[in-house]
Protein backbone atom coordinates (compact mmCIF):
# COMPACT_ATOMS: atom_id res chain seq x y z
CA UNK A 1 0.00 0.00 0.00
CA UNK A 2 2.99 2.24 -0.57
CA UNK A 3 1.12 4.50 -3.00
CA UNK A 4 -2.40 4.22 -1.64
CA UNK A 5 -4.05 7.47 -0.61
CA UNK A 6 -5.95 6.75 2.60
CA UNK A 7 -7.60 9.53 4.59
CA UNK A 8 -6.53 9.76 8.22
CA UNK A 9 -10.19 10.23 9.20
CA UNK A 10 -11.33 6.93 7.69
CA UNK A 11 -12.11 4.22 10.28
CA UNK A 12 -10.32 1.08 9.23
CA UNK A 13 -10.53 -2.27 11.07
CA UNK A 14 -7.87 -4.88 11.81
CA UNK A 15 -6.05 -6.94 9.22
CA UNK A 16 -7.21 -4.82 6.27
CA UNK A 17 -5.18 -5.07 3.04
CA UNK A 18 -5.10 -1.97 0.88
CA UNK A 19 -3.21 -2.24 -2.41
CA UNK A 20 -1.39 0.48 -4.38
CA UNK A 21 -3.21 3.49 -5.85
CA UNK A 22 -6.38 2.83 -3.91
CA UNK A 23 -8.06 6.05 -2.74
CA UNK A 24 -10.06 6.05 0.49
CA UNK A 25 -11.92 9.23 1.47
CA UNK A 26 -12.76 10.68 4.90
CA UNK A 27 -16.22 9.42 5.81
CA UNK A 28 -15.50 5.72 5.34
CA UNK A 29 -15.86 2.80 7.75
CA UNK A 30 -14.16 -0.48 6.94
CA UNK A 31 -14.46 -3.63 9.10
CA UNK A 32 -11.91 -6.34 9.83
CA UNK A 33 -10.23 -8.67 7.34
CA UNK A 34 -11.24 -6.57 4.34
CA UNK A 35 -9.24 -6.62 1.08
CA UNK A 36 -9.17 -3.48 -1.04
CA UNK A 37 -7.63 -3.99 -4.52
CA UNK A 38 -5.35 -1.66 -6.43
CA UNK A 39 -6.79 1.45 -8.14
CA UNK A 40 -10.05 1.19 -6.25
CA UNK A 41 -11.94 4.27 -5.10
CA UNK A 42 -13.82 4.15 -1.79
CA UNK A 43 -15.79 7.38 -1.47
CA UNK A 44 -17.45 9.18 1.41
CA UNK A 45 -20.39 7.23 2.85
CA UNK A 46 -18.96 3.75 2.36
CA UNK A 47 -19.77 1.32 5.21
CA UNK A 48 -17.92 -1.89 4.50
CA UNK A 49 -18.48 -4.86 6.84
CA UNK A 50 -16.03 -7.59 7.87
CA UNK A 51 -14.50 -9.90 5.31
CA UNK A 52 -15.54 -7.96 2.21
CA UNK A 53 -13.27 -8.24 -0.85
CA UNK A 54 -13.07 -5.43 -3.37
CA UNK A 55 -11.07 -6.01 -6.55
CA UNK A 56 -9.00 -3.81 -8.87
CA UNK A 57 -10.55 -0.60 -10.16
CA UNK A 58 -13.92 -0.92 -8.44
CA UNK A 59 -15.60 2.37 -7.57
CA UNK A 60 -17.48 2.14 -4.29
CA UNK A 61 -19.81 4.72 -2.77
CA UNK A 62 -19.66 7.34 -5.42
CA UNK A 63 -22.08 10.17 -6.15
CA UNK A 64 -25.50 8.91 -7.32
CA UNK A 65 -26.37 9.37 -10.98
CA UNK A 66 -29.42 11.41 -10.15
CA UNK A 67 -29.80 15.02 -11.29
CA UNK A 68 -31.70 15.85 -8.06
CA UNK A 69 -28.78 14.86 -5.82
CA UNK A 70 -27.13 17.92 -4.30
CA UNK A 71 -24.40 16.36 -2.18
CA UNK A 72 -26.43 15.28 0.85
CA UNK A 73 -24.58 12.86 3.15
CA UNK A 74 -25.86 9.39 2.25
CA UNK A 75 -24.29 5.94 2.54
CA UNK A 76 -23.51 2.72 0.75
CA UNK A 77 -23.49 -0.39 2.95
CA UNK A 78 -21.82 -3.65 1.97
CA UNK A 79 -22.62 -6.70 4.14
CA UNK A 80 -20.22 -9.26 5.56
CA UNK A 81 -18.37 -11.51 3.16
CA UNK A 82 -19.59 -9.86 -0.04
CA UNK A 83 -17.29 -9.68 -3.05
CA UNK A 84 -17.14 -6.76 -5.49
CA UNK A 85 -15.20 -7.57 -8.66
CA UNK A 86 -13.22 -5.39 -11.07
CA UNK A 87 -14.64 -2.07 -12.33
CA UNK A 88 -18.01 -2.44 -10.66
CA UNK A 89 -19.47 0.95 -9.72
CA UNK A 90 -21.65 1.24 -6.66
CA UNK A 91 -23.53 4.49 -6.03
CA UNK A 92 -24.56 5.70 -2.62
CA UNK A 93 -28.17 6.64 -1.88
CA UNK A 94 -30.09 9.85 -2.45
CA UNK A 95 -32.43 11.47 0.07
CA UNK A 96 -35.15 9.08 -1.21
CA UNK A 97 -33.78 6.27 0.95
CA UNK A 98 -30.53 7.75 2.31
CA UNK A 99 -28.66 4.57 1.52
CA UNK A 100 -27.84 1.88 -0.99
CA UNK A 101 -27.49 -1.56 0.60
CA UNK A 102 -25.79 -4.78 -0.41
CA UNK A 103 -26.46 -7.76 1.87
CA UNK A 104 -24.17 -10.50 3.12
CA UNK A 105 -22.22 -12.93 0.95
CA UNK A 106 -23.23 -11.34 -2.34
CA UNK A 107 -21.12 -11.62 -5.48
CA UNK A 108 -21.07 -8.52 -7.68
CA UNK A 109 -19.14 -9.30 -10.87
CA UNK A 110 -17.16 -7.16 -13.36
CA UNK A 111 -18.62 -3.90 -14.70
CA UNK A 112 -21.83 -4.13 -12.71
CA UNK A 113 -23.48 -0.82 -11.94
CA UNK A 114 -25.55 -0.67 -8.77
CA UNK A 115 -27.48 2.58 -8.75
CA UNK A 116 -28.65 4.88 -5.96
CA UNK A 117 -31.08 3.55 -3.33
CA UNK A 118 -30.93 -0.06 -4.54
CA UNK A 119 -31.51 -2.68 -1.83
CA UNK A 120 -29.82 -6.01 -2.50
CA UNK A 121 -30.56 -8.93 -0.14
CA UNK A 122 -28.20 -11.65 1.08
CA UNK A 123 -26.50 -14.30 -1.09
CA UNK A 124 -27.40 -12.52 -4.31
CA UNK A 125 -25.30 -13.11 -7.45
CA UNK A 126 -25.11 -10.39 -10.06
CA UNK A 127 -23.22 -11.38 -13.23
CA UNK A 128 -21.05 -9.23 -15.50
CA UNK A 129 -22.21 -5.87 -16.86
CA UNK A 130 -25.63 -5.91 -15.22
CA UNK A 131 -26.94 -2.35 -15.03
CA UNK A 132 -29.46 -1.31 -12.43
CA UNK A 133 -31.65 1.74 -12.45
CA UNK A 134 -32.23 3.54 -9.17
CA UNK A 135 -34.42 2.19 -6.32
CA UNK A 136 -34.28 -1.43 -7.48
CA UNK A 137 -34.90 -4.12 -4.83
CA UNK A 138 -33.39 -7.59 -5.13
CA UNK A 139 -34.43 -10.16 -2.51
CA UNK A 140 -32.27 -12.92 -1.00
CA UNK A 141 -30.75 -15.65 -3.21
CA UNK A 142 -31.77 -14.04 -6.50
CA UNK A 143 -29.42 -14.44 -9.47
CA UNK A 144 -29.19 -11.92 -12.30
CA UNK A 145 -27.59 -13.12 -15.57
CA UNK A 146 -24.93 -11.16 -17.43
CA UNK A 147 -25.70 -8.04 -19.50
CA UNK A 148 -29.15 -7.62 -18.00
CA UNK A 149 -30.66 -4.13 -17.71
CA UNK A 150 -33.02 -3.57 -14.79
CA UNK A 151 -35.46 -0.66 -15.00
CA UNK A 152 -35.65 1.74 -12.08
CA UNK A 153 -38.04 0.83 -9.20
CA UNK A 154 -38.21 -2.83 -10.26
CA UNK A 155 -38.35 -5.59 -7.59
CA UNK A 156 -36.93 -9.06 -8.08
CA UNK A 157 -38.24 -11.75 -5.71
CA UNK A 158 -36.26 -14.21 -3.62
CA UNK A 159 -34.72 -17.30 -5.28
CA UNK A 160 -35.57 -16.05 -8.77
CA UNK A 161 -33.25 -16.10 -11.78
CA UNK A 162 -33.23 -13.62 -14.65
CA UNK A 163 -31.62 -15.03 -17.81
CA UNK A 164 -28.66 -13.59 -19.70
CA UNK A 165 -29.04 -10.44 -21.77
CA UNK A 166 -32.66 -9.52 -21.05
CA UNK A 167 -34.21 -6.32 -19.85
CA UNK A 168 -36.36 -6.27 -16.78
CA UNK A 169 -39.09 -3.62 -17.05
CA UNK A 170 -41.52 -5.17 -14.51
CA UNK A 171 -41.34 -6.99 -11.19
CA UNK A 172 -40.17 -10.61 -11.18
CA UNK A 173 -42.03 -12.61 -8.51
CA UNK A 174 -40.14 -15.05 -6.24
CA UNK A 175 -38.96 -18.64 -6.94
CA UNK A 176 -39.07 -18.46 -10.77
CA UNK A 177 -36.88 -18.19 -13.84
CA UNK A 178 -37.54 -15.29 -16.20
CA UNK A 179 -36.37 -14.90 -19.79
CA UNK A 180 -37.31 -13.82 -23.33
CA UNK A 181 -38.01 -10.40 -24.71
CA UNK A 182 -40.35 -8.99 -23.49
CA UNK A 183 -39.43 -10.68 -20.23
CA UNK A 184 -41.81 -13.45 -19.14
CA UNK A 185 -42.28 -16.32 -16.70
CA UNK A 186 -40.48 -19.45 -17.85
CA UNK A 187 -41.08 -21.88 -14.98
CA UNK A 188 -39.80 -22.38 -11.46
CA UNK A 189 -36.16 -22.12 -10.45
CA UNK A 190 -36.28 -25.82 -9.57
CA UNK A 191 -32.52 -26.37 -9.42
CA UNK A 192 -32.03 -23.40 -7.11
CA UNK A 193 -34.94 -24.36 -4.84
CA UNK A 194 -33.70 -27.95 -4.48
CA UNK A 195 -30.14 -26.83 -3.78
CA UNK A 196 -31.41 -24.59 -0.98
CA UNK A 197 -33.36 -27.42 0.65
CA UNK A 198 -36.97 -26.66 -0.33
CA UNK A 199 -39.10 -29.78 0.24
CA UNK A 200 -41.02 -31.41 -2.60
CA UNK A 201 -44.26 -30.22 -0.99
CA UNK A 202 -43.07 -26.63 -0.83
CA UNK A 203 -42.07 -26.77 -4.50
CA UNK A 204 -45.43 -28.33 -5.37
CA UNK A 205 -47.30 -25.52 -3.62
CA UNK A 206 -45.22 -22.90 -5.45
CA UNK A 207 -45.88 -24.65 -8.74
CA UNK A 208 -49.60 -24.76 -8.01
CA UNK A 209 -49.67 -21.07 -7.18
CA UNK A 210 -47.97 -20.09 -10.45
CA UNK A 211 -50.33 -22.38 -12.39
CA UNK A 212 -53.14 -20.22 -11.04
CA UNK A 213 -51.37 -16.95 -11.75
CA UNK A 214 -49.94 -17.67 -15.18
CA UNK A 215 -51.81 -20.65 -16.67
CA UNK A 216 -55.43 -20.50 -15.48
CA UNK A 217 -56.52 -17.66 -17.77
CA UNK A 218 -57.36 -15.48 -14.78
CA UNK A 219 -55.89 -12.01 -14.54
CA UNK A 220 -53.43 -11.39 -11.71
CA UNK A 221 -55.86 -9.94 -9.16
CA UNK A 222 -58.43 -12.71 -9.75
CA UNK A 223 -55.57 -15.22 -9.51
CA UNK A 224 -54.61 -13.85 -6.11
CA UNK A 225 -58.24 -14.11 -4.93
CA UNK A 226 -58.30 -17.74 -5.99
CA UNK A 227 -54.99 -18.43 -4.20
CA UNK A 228 -56.41 -16.94 -1.02
CA UNK A 229 -59.28 -19.43 -1.16
CA UNK A 230 -56.93 -22.43 -1.25
CA UNK A 231 -54.25 -23.80 1.08
CA UNK A 232 -51.78 -21.00 1.85
CA UNK A 233 -48.31 -22.34 2.63
CA UNK A 234 -45.42 -20.11 3.70
CA UNK A 235 -44.15 -19.97 0.13
CA UNK A 236 -47.56 -19.11 -1.33
CA UNK A 237 -47.93 -16.37 1.26
CA UNK A 238 -44.57 -15.00 0.08
CA UNK A 239 -45.77 -14.99 -3.53
CA UNK A 240 -49.07 -13.29 -2.64
CA UNK A 241 -47.36 -10.63 -0.57
CA UNK A 242 -44.85 -9.93 -3.33
CA UNK A 243 -47.52 -9.52 -5.98
CA UNK A 244 -49.73 -7.37 -3.76
CA UNK A 245 -46.76 -5.17 -2.93
CA UNK A 246 -45.75 -4.79 -6.57
CA UNK A 247 -46.15 -1.23 -7.83
CA UNK A 248 -44.97 -1.79 -11.41
CA UNK A 249 -46.95 -5.02 -11.93
CA UNK A 250 -45.39 -8.43 -12.49
CA UNK A 251 -43.98 -9.90 -15.70
CA UNK A 252 -46.34 -11.86 -17.93
CA UNK A 253 -46.78 -15.62 -18.31
CA UNK A 254 -45.68 -17.94 -21.09
CA UNK A 255 -47.08 -17.38 -24.55
CA UNK B 1 -3.48 17.56 -5.47
CA UNK B 2 -1.19 14.66 -4.67
CA UNK B 3 0.40 12.30 -7.20
CA UNK B 4 -1.14 14.06 -10.20
CA UNK B 5 0.86 14.17 -13.41
CA UNK B 6 0.06 17.23 -15.55
CA UNK B 7 1.85 17.86 -18.88
CA UNK B 8 3.94 21.02 -18.80
CA UNK B 9 2.20 22.43 -21.91
CA UNK B 10 -1.35 21.71 -20.78
CA UNK B 11 -3.49 24.87 -20.42
CA UNK B 12 -5.55 24.68 -17.26
CA UNK B 13 -8.12 27.24 -16.00
CA UNK B 14 -8.80 28.55 -12.51
CA UNK B 15 -10.19 26.58 -9.62
CA UNK B 16 -9.14 23.23 -11.05
CA UNK B 17 -9.01 20.11 -8.92
CA UNK B 18 -7.80 16.61 -9.76
CA UNK B 19 -7.75 13.49 -7.59
CA UNK B 20 -4.77 11.22 -7.06
CA UNK B 21 -3.07 9.31 -9.88
CA UNK B 22 -4.70 11.33 -12.61
CA UNK B 23 -2.65 11.84 -15.77
CA UNK B 24 -3.11 14.87 -18.04
CA UNK B 25 -1.08 15.06 -21.27
CA UNK B 26 0.45 18.10 -23.00
CA UNK B 27 -2.04 19.05 -25.73
CA UNK B 28 -4.94 19.57 -23.35
CA UNK B 29 -7.05 22.68 -22.70
CA UNK B 30 -9.18 22.77 -19.56
CA UNK B 31 -11.54 25.65 -18.60
CA UNK B 32 -12.41 27.08 -15.19
CA UNK B 33 -14.07 25.24 -12.28
CA UNK B 34 -13.36 21.80 -13.67
CA UNK B 35 -13.06 18.90 -11.27
CA UNK B 36 -11.47 15.61 -12.17
CA UNK B 37 -11.54 12.42 -10.07
CA UNK B 38 -8.90 9.82 -9.29
CA UNK B 39 -7.12 7.69 -11.86
CA UNK B 40 -8.52 9.74 -14.73
CA UNK B 41 -6.60 9.83 -18.03
CA UNK B 42 -6.96 12.98 -20.13
CA UNK B 43 -5.06 12.45 -23.35
CA UNK B 44 -3.77 14.82 -26.04
CA UNK B 45 -6.55 16.61 -27.92
CA UNK B 46 -8.93 17.07 -24.99
CA UNK B 47 -10.74 20.44 -24.98
CA UNK B 48 -12.71 20.64 -21.79
CA UNK B 49 -15.01 23.65 -21.20
CA UNK B 50 -15.90 25.37 -17.91
CA UNK B 51 -17.68 23.52 -15.12
CA UNK B 52 -17.16 20.01 -16.44
CA UNK B 53 -17.02 17.20 -13.85
CA UNK B 54 -15.15 14.01 -14.56
CA UNK B 55 -15.29 11.09 -12.13
CA UNK B 56 -12.85 8.29 -11.26
CA UNK B 57 -11.12 6.28 -13.94
CA UNK B 58 -12.84 7.96 -16.88
CA UNK B 59 -10.68 8.28 -20.00
CA UNK B 60 -11.00 11.36 -22.16
CA UNK B 61 -9.75 11.90 -25.71
CA UNK B 62 -8.20 8.46 -26.04
CA UNK B 63 -7.01 7.16 -29.39
CA UNK B 64 -9.89 6.31 -31.68
CA UNK B 65 -10.82 2.65 -31.98
CA UNK B 66 -10.15 2.78 -35.68
CA UNK B 67 -7.52 0.77 -37.54
CA UNK B 68 -7.01 3.65 -40.01
CA UNK B 69 -5.88 6.08 -37.30
CA UNK B 70 -2.15 6.76 -37.43
CA UNK B 71 -1.71 9.25 -34.62
CA UNK B 72 -2.90 12.41 -36.41
CA UNK B 73 -3.64 15.34 -34.05
CA UNK B 74 -7.41 15.41 -33.54
CA UNK B 75 -9.58 16.61 -30.66
CA UNK B 76 -12.31 15.63 -28.26
CA UNK B 77 -14.44 18.60 -27.14
CA UNK B 78 -16.59 18.56 -24.03
CA UNK B 79 -19.16 21.33 -23.53
CA UNK B 80 -19.86 23.42 -20.44
CA UNK B 81 -21.40 21.77 -17.40
CA UNK B 82 -21.23 18.23 -18.73
CA UNK B 83 -20.77 15.38 -16.24
CA UNK B 84 -18.76 12.29 -17.14
CA UNK B 85 -19.09 9.42 -14.70
CA UNK B 86 -16.78 6.59 -13.75
CA UNK B 87 -14.97 4.51 -16.35
CA UNK B 88 -16.64 6.19 -19.31
CA UNK B 89 -14.37 6.32 -22.38
CA UNK B 90 -14.42 9.14 -24.92
CA UNK B 91 -12.40 8.86 -28.16
CA UNK B 92 -11.07 11.74 -30.19
CA UNK B 93 -11.75 12.13 -33.94
CA UNK B 94 -10.10 10.66 -37.01
CA UNK B 95 -8.96 12.30 -40.28
CA UNK B 96 -8.97 11.48 -43.96
CA UNK B 97 -11.86 9.05 -44.11
CA UNK B 98 -15.43 9.25 -45.28
CA UNK B 99 -17.22 10.66 -42.25
CA UNK B 100 -14.09 11.91 -40.49
CA UNK B 101 -14.59 15.12 -38.56
CA UNK B 102 -11.14 15.28 -36.93
CA UNK B 103 -13.00 15.72 -33.66
CA UNK B 104 -15.56 14.18 -31.36
CA UNK B 105 -17.91 16.60 -29.65
CA UNK B 106 -19.97 16.26 -26.49
CA UNK B 107 -22.38 19.19 -26.02
CA UNK B 108 -23.30 21.24 -22.98
CA UNK B 109 -24.91 19.86 -19.81
CA UNK B 110 -24.72 16.26 -20.96
CA UNK B 111 -24.68 13.39 -18.49
CA UNK B 112 -22.49 10.51 -19.63
CA UNK B 113 -22.93 7.69 -17.13
CA UNK B 114 -20.70 4.80 -16.07
CA UNK B 115 -19.02 2.66 -18.75
CA UNK B 116 -20.55 4.64 -21.59
CA UNK B 117 -18.48 4.91 -24.74
CA UNK B 118 -18.37 7.91 -27.06
CA UNK B 119 -16.55 6.80 -30.20
CA UNK B 120 -14.45 8.68 -32.76
CA UNK B 121 -16.12 11.47 -34.77
CA UNK B 122 -19.30 11.39 -32.67
CA UNK B 123 -21.36 14.57 -32.35
CA UNK B 124 -23.39 14.50 -29.16
CA UNK B 125 -25.87 17.38 -28.79
CA UNK B 126 -26.62 19.46 -25.70
CA UNK B 127 -28.44 17.99 -22.67
CA UNK B 128 -28.00 14.41 -23.81
CA UNK B 129 -28.18 11.63 -21.22
CA UNK B 130 -26.27 8.44 -21.97
CA UNK B 131 -27.15 5.83 -19.34
CA UNK B 132 -24.76 3.16 -18.10
CA UNK B 133 -22.92 1.12 -20.72
CA UNK B 134 -24.54 2.94 -23.64
CA UNK B 135 -22.12 2.42 -26.50
CA UNK B 136 -21.87 4.51 -29.66
CA UNK B 137 -20.11 3.38 -32.82
CA UNK B 138 -18.00 5.80 -34.85
CA UNK B 139 -19.51 8.85 -36.63
CA UNK B 140 -22.74 8.65 -34.64
CA UNK B 141 -24.75 11.87 -34.25
CA UNK B 142 -27.12 12.35 -31.31
CA UNK B 143 -29.43 15.39 -31.36
CA UNK B 144 -30.14 17.60 -28.37
CA UNK B 145 -32.07 16.26 -25.33
CA UNK B 146 -31.63 12.66 -26.46
CA UNK B 147 -31.82 9.97 -23.78
CA UNK B 148 -30.09 6.62 -24.44
CA UNK B 149 -31.03 3.66 -22.20
CA UNK B 150 -28.57 1.42 -20.41
CA UNK B 151 -26.67 -1.29 -22.32
CA UNK B 152 -27.90 0.03 -25.66
CA UNK B 153 -25.62 -0.09 -28.68
CA UNK B 154 -25.79 2.50 -31.46
CA UNK B 155 -24.44 1.31 -34.83
CA UNK B 156 -21.79 3.40 -36.53
CA UNK B 157 -23.02 6.31 -38.72
CA UNK B 158 -26.48 6.27 -37.13
CA UNK B 159 -28.19 9.61 -36.47
CA UNK B 160 -30.65 10.03 -33.60
CA UNK B 161 -32.97 13.06 -33.81
CA UNK B 162 -33.64 15.68 -31.13
CA UNK B 163 -35.73 14.76 -28.04
CA UNK B 164 -35.64 11.00 -28.69
CA UNK B 165 -35.79 8.39 -25.97
CA UNK B 166 -33.93 5.22 -26.91
CA UNK B 167 -34.81 2.16 -24.79
CA UNK B 168 -32.71 -0.12 -22.62
CA UNK B 169 -30.78 -3.14 -23.92
CA UNK B 170 -31.49 -2.61 -27.61
CA UNK B 171 -29.44 -2.15 -30.72
CA UNK B 172 -30.08 0.78 -33.00
CA UNK B 173 -28.97 0.11 -36.58
CA UNK B 174 -31.00 2.71 -38.46
CA UNK B 175 -31.63 6.42 -38.01
CA UNK B 176 -34.14 7.48 -35.36
CA UNK B 177 -36.25 10.50 -36.36
CA UNK B 178 -36.84 13.22 -33.75
CA UNK B 179 -39.33 13.33 -30.83
CA UNK B 180 -39.98 9.59 -30.56
CA UNK B 181 -39.35 6.58 -28.33
CA UNK B 182 -37.61 3.49 -29.67
CA UNK B 183 -37.48 0.02 -28.17
CA UNK B 184 -37.99 -3.71 -28.87
CA UNK B 185 -36.03 -6.13 -30.99
CA UNK B 186 -35.53 -5.27 -33.82
CA UNK B 187 -35.72 -1.71 -32.59
CA UNK B 188 -38.80 0.17 -33.73
CA UNK B 189 -41.05 3.17 -33.16
CA UNK B 190 -43.15 2.74 -30.01
CA UNK B 191 -44.71 6.19 -29.76
CA UNK B 192 -43.84 9.80 -29.13
CA UNK B 193 -41.58 10.79 -26.24
CA UNK B 194 -44.56 12.62 -24.75
CA UNK B 195 -43.26 12.89 -21.20
CA UNK B 196 -39.96 14.30 -22.45
CA UNK B 197 -41.65 16.76 -24.79
CA UNK B 198 -44.01 18.04 -22.07
CA UNK B 199 -41.12 18.46 -19.66
CA UNK B 200 -39.22 20.45 -22.25
CA UNK B 201 -42.20 22.81 -22.66
CA UNK B 202 -43.76 21.64 -25.91
CA UNK B 203 -47.42 22.73 -26.11
CA UNK B 204 -50.25 20.24 -26.60
CA UNK B 205 -50.71 21.64 -30.09
CA UNK B 206 -47.08 21.06 -31.06
CA UNK B 207 -47.25 17.51 -29.76
CA UNK B 208 -50.48 16.96 -31.71
CA UNK B 209 -48.75 18.11 -34.92
CA UNK B 210 -45.84 15.75 -34.32
CA UNK B 211 -48.27 12.94 -33.57
CA UNK B 212 -50.16 13.53 -36.84
CA UNK B 213 -46.94 13.44 -38.85
CA UNK B 214 -45.91 10.13 -37.28
CA UNK B 215 -49.39 8.73 -37.89
CA UNK B 216 -48.63 9.06 -41.59
CA UNK B 217 -45.15 7.57 -41.27
CA UNK B 218 -45.82 4.67 -38.93
CA UNK B 219 -49.60 4.38 -38.58
CA UNK B 220 -50.54 3.79 -42.22
CA UNK B 221 -49.69 1.45 -45.07
CA UNK B 222 -47.64 4.14 -46.85
CA UNK B 223 -43.92 3.58 -47.33
CA UNK B 224 -41.72 6.37 -45.98
CA UNK B 225 -41.42 8.42 -49.17
CA UNK B 226 -45.17 8.27 -49.82
CA UNK B 227 -45.85 9.22 -46.21
CA UNK B 228 -43.54 12.23 -46.59
CA UNK B 229 -45.50 13.33 -49.70
CA UNK B 230 -48.77 12.91 -47.79
CA UNK B 231 -47.45 14.97 -44.87
CA UNK B 232 -46.36 17.73 -47.23
CA UNK B 233 -49.76 17.84 -48.91
CA UNK B 234 -52.04 17.37 -45.91
CA UNK B 235 -50.38 18.80 -42.81
CA UNK B 236 -49.44 22.29 -41.76
CA UNK B 237 -45.65 22.43 -42.03
CA UNK B 238 -44.82 23.68 -38.55
CA UNK B 239 -41.26 23.84 -37.29
CA UNK B 240 -41.49 20.40 -35.70
CA UNK B 241 -42.98 18.78 -38.81
CA UNK B 242 -40.26 20.37 -40.92
CA UNK B 243 -37.64 19.01 -38.55
CA UNK B 244 -39.03 15.53 -39.04
CA UNK B 245 -39.13 15.90 -42.84
CA UNK B 246 -35.60 17.31 -42.98
CA UNK B 247 -34.31 14.52 -40.79
CA UNK B 248 -35.87 11.90 -43.03
CA UNK B 249 -34.61 13.48 -46.24
CA UNK B 250 -31.07 13.70 -44.82
CA UNK B 251 -31.08 10.13 -43.54
CA UNK B 252 -28.58 7.95 -45.37
CA UNK B 253 -29.17 4.71 -43.48
CA UNK B 254 -32.99 4.96 -43.62
CA UNK B 255 -35.18 5.35 -40.57
CA UNK B 256 -36.32 2.66 -38.15
CA UNK B 257 -39.60 0.88 -38.76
Amino acid sequence: MKFASVSSKAKIGNNVTIKDFAVIEDDVEIGDNVEIGSNTFIGNGARIANGVKIFHGAVVSTVPQDLKYKGEPTTLEIGEGSVVREYATLNKGTTYNDKTVIGKNCLIMNYVHLAHDCIVGDNVIIANSVQFGGHVEIEDWAIIGGMVGVHQFVKIGQHSIVGFGFRVPKDVPPFITAGHDPLRFEGLNLVGLKRRGFSDEAIKSISGAYDVIYKSGLNVSDGIKKLREGNITKEVETIIKFIEGSTRGIIRGEK
Amino acid sequence: MKNVEIGSKAVIGNNFHAGSFTVIEDDVVIGDNVSVGNNVYIANGARIADGVKIYSSAQISIEPHDLGYKGEPTTCEIGEGTVIKELATLCRGTVGKNGSRSKSVVGKNCYIMNFSHVAHDNIIGDNVIMTNSANCGGHVVLGKHVNIGALTGIHQFVHVGDYCMVGTCIKVVKDVPPYIMVSREPSRFIGLNKVGLKRKGFSAEQIENISRAYDFIYGTEYNVSDAVEKIKSELELTEEVNNILNFISNSKRGIIR
